[in-house]
């Protein structure tokens, strides 16, 4: 097999829906094992994300963190800068924010309207920036009006900011101001597209691609088994089909007919139904899953497509302290021996 | 205390075995609930400093494996492990709990 040379980082998300006890457990073996970064999920039906990112500051060393990803609708940007400034005091320089528009579905939940998601993110980075480098902010925005905020303490230095993205102007927003991107997709053809995108807003602010670190958000299962690093990734696949546009479907071949099926096989709560309905084309789509080897192969095909990170995201694999293992020993040492 | 006694029952090559079980045991169990908190920050402490299989910790893995999975935690000790000692200390450190 051959490697690929080159910067790749490898990133860890979790889900906060168990005891922090169990995430942090992760988040250490996680750390030891070799990988990058670490991104919590920010729902807020789940444990909260930055009192899971604190316990994190307390039980690792060197691994950078930050929210994956927030979104300005549920905390104001003025408060996010608050909390990632406190939380860059915990551990200097290993602090991240994640930022995007967020999950409609979980903001209607909450009754919070999602107005205009790119300019909202977009002035959340501005506001977070502003405040982040100690400024008095006076905010006339078309989402937010900031009066006059500054810290009554001195933030420690420069916190890099990556959008979570999805459509084409997200991504060439995050391209253009963001530090970093995380992207939403597991195969190179999704990869292609998105970075696309991103080089228009890097191109637009005059940066170079390589100024922007392309973060691939997978939906990831591995195990020495294929049918068992599959078996567990087809629940979280059945729930990105009924998520998924038309358009995205189309992109992999995928029967729409089926894809609806699945979608109303999960709002009458019957898993069975629509996990049985999950086809090997939609796993290949919209996973990365298998044995070491496959999954090696795929992260090789999604660094030639563009990418610097490769984030390793929900379920992980049928045990996750196992695949912590298996990843670190086979899959990050076979990119950094 | 109770469970320091049982960890002295674990010959030495089989405590990182034993503390991989445990902690898987842990770490799947539906029962987190069940957990003591300073129990948990006492494993995540040593965990972090690469001593999870030192006797402090598996006091506490064994606690807590006893706390959330009583079951899994004697079938690691008799079955798989066969620390027959261990199982039997234990089971004491439980029936005197109970009274």
């Amino acid at each position: 097999m051959i490697r690929v040379i080159g910067m790749v980082r490898f990133g860890i998300e979790f889900v906060p829906r168990e005891a922090y006890w169990k995430t942090i457990y992760y988040a250490i073996q996680a750390e030891k094992r070799g990988f990058n970064y670490l991104w919590i999920t920010d729902h807020f039906n789940n444990r909260n994300v930055y009192v899971t990112l604190t316990a994190a500051a307390i039980y690792t060393n060197k691994i950078t963190f930050g929210p994956g990803v927030t979104n300005p609708y549920l905390v104001n940007p003025v408060i996010t800068a608050q909390t990632i400034a406190s939380l860059n005091e915990t551990a200097p320089g290993r602090v991240v924010l994640g930022v995007g528009a967020g999950d409609k579905t979980t903001l209607d939940c909450a009754g919070v309207e999602m107005r205009s998601p790119l300019t909202a993110v977009q002035e959340c980075i501005e506001i977070f920036r502003r405040m982040t480098s100690g400024e008095s902010v006076v905010f006339q925005g078309e989402v937010f009006k900031i009066a006059g905020a500054k810290f009554l303490f001195k933030p420690r230095g420069k916190i890099p900011v990556y959008v979570g993205a999805q459509g084409p102007k997200m991504l060439a927003m995050a391209g253009k101001i963001g530090d970093g991107v995380l992207i939403n997709a597991c195969h190179p053809k999704d990869i292609t597209y998105a970075v696309d995108c991103v080089k228009k807003g890097v191109s637009e602010a005059g940066k170079k691609l390589t100024d922007v670190d392309v973060a691939a958000y997978t939906s990831f299962s591995v195990h020495e088994n294929l049918k068992k690093a599959t078996k567990a990734a087809v629940p979280v696949v059945s729930f990105i089909v009924a998520g998924s546009p038309s358009v995205v479907l189309e992109r992999h071949g995928i029967d729409l007919k089926a894809a609806e099926e699945i979608r109303e096989a999960l709002k009458a709560s019957q898993w069975g139904q629509a996990f049985g309905l999950v086809s090997p084309e939609m796993i290949e789509a919209f996973s990365v899953c298998g044995t070491p080897d496959m999954c090696i192969e795929r992260i090789t095909q999604l660094l030639k497509s563009g990418i610097s990170q490769f984030v390793v995201g929900s379920p992980i694999g049928p045990n996750v302290r196992e695949a912590i293992n298996l990843i670190g020993e086979k899959i990050i040492h076979h990119f950094k021996p | 205390m109770a469970y320091h006694k049982a960890v002295e029952t674990i010959p030495l090559e089989k405590r990182e075995e034993l503390s991989d079980k445990l902690m898987d045991a842990i770490l799947v169990s539906k029962n987190e609930d069940k957990m003591p908190i300073l129990l948990a920050n006492t494993i995540l402490y040593h965990w972090q400093r690469g001593l999870l299989a030192g006797g402090a910790s598996l006091a506490a893995l064994l606690e807590a494996a006893v706390l959330l999975e009583p079951d899994r935690t004697m079938e690691i000790l008799e079955v798989e492990l066969q620390l027959t000692n261990t199982a039997k200390t234990v089971n004491e450190v439980l029936m005197k709990a109970e009274k």
